[in-house]
């Protein structure tokens, strides 16, 4: 396993969520997207914790992962509350707290 | 073990993950969004195997197939009837945004060329339990206790949270 592949794999996979949280509207797959992206900096933590042979990168990924899941948890709590006073998944119409 | 094998899976993995995330933000329909995502979290998860990882491997599996995507089903479900209608409603103002998310990419890309372009390209040498639960265990409970404390009480703030902020308000 390369370690330039997988660099090259995880910037790709970063610029793709990131790209996505630019540009799709629905506040579902902005989030998904928000996923990919942690995800990609997963991936490059446990590349370069094999890399140099150590183990604390994947401390760092088990915390990521502990992250994500509270991250989940409270962003589609939000998700729920916009849809339930706003009756739309758009993120653009999400726009009450705008001055 | 076979160097070309090895490096051979590995562009096919990393085909598929690129192949699967475009997947993720070009598909229409929120479920099959999330579908795609669920290929990609599978294949990273070999993809840690390869690495090595085999704690964080299953971890993958458990936490983001198994908790995360399931929530996320759950909501999709909750939004069925709704996103038949935002299908056709333009983004606002999305091109300078993507514009910056471009440059910003190509900075982010030239800078780690420029930093890739000295790093050893051997593994070092693992330990033998390197990326297994004992030692993984040891790590948290030794050297990141408290970090591993604070995860615990994040997550509890979560849940106090996500539960406050699905909570349906009474109107008055």
């Amino acid at each position: 396993m390369n370690i330039i592949v997988t660099i090259i794999i995880s910037l790709a996979m970063f610029g793709i969520g990131l790209i996505g949280v630019l540009s799709r509207r629905n506040a579902l797959v902005f989030f998904l997207a928000i996923e990919l992206m942690l995800n990609a900096a997963n991936l490059l933590f446990v590349g370069f914790s094999k890399q140099w042979g150590n183990q604390i990168g994947l401390v760092w990924v088990f915390f990521i992962l502990v992250v994500a899941a509270a991250e989940a948890a409270v962003g589609l709590a939000i998700i729920i509350n916009l849809f339930r006073t706003k009756k739309v998944v758009d993120v653009d119409q999400y726009d009450s707290l705008r001055g | 073990m076979f160097g070309f094998f090895d490096s051979a899976t590995q562009w096919i993995l990393g085909l598929i993950l690129l192949l699967s995330s475009l997947g993720v933000i070009l598909l229409r329909k929120p479920v099959h969004a999330s579908l795609s995502f669920l290929l990609t979290l599978l294949t990273l998860s070999i993809y840690y195997l390869q690495l090595d990882a085999h704690f964080i491997s299953v971890m993958q599996v458990l936490v983001y197939a198994g908790a995360i995507l399931v929530i996320f089903m759950f909501v999709i479900i909750l939004f069925q009837d709704a996103y038949q209608e935002i299908e056709f409603t333009q983004p606002k103002s999305s091109k300078w945004i993507l514009a910056m998310g471009f440059i910003f990419l190509i900075f982010g890309f030239s800078m780690f060329i420029y930093m890739i372009l000295d790093l050893p390209s051997k593994f070092s040498t693992l330990s033998h339990d390197y990326g297994t639960v004992q030692s993984l265990g040891k790590a948290l409970y030794l050297d990141f206790f408290i970090p591993f404390e604070a995860a615990i009480l994040l997550f509890l703030v979560a849940l106090i949270g996500a539960l406050y902020i699905g909570k349906k308000v009474k109107k008055e």
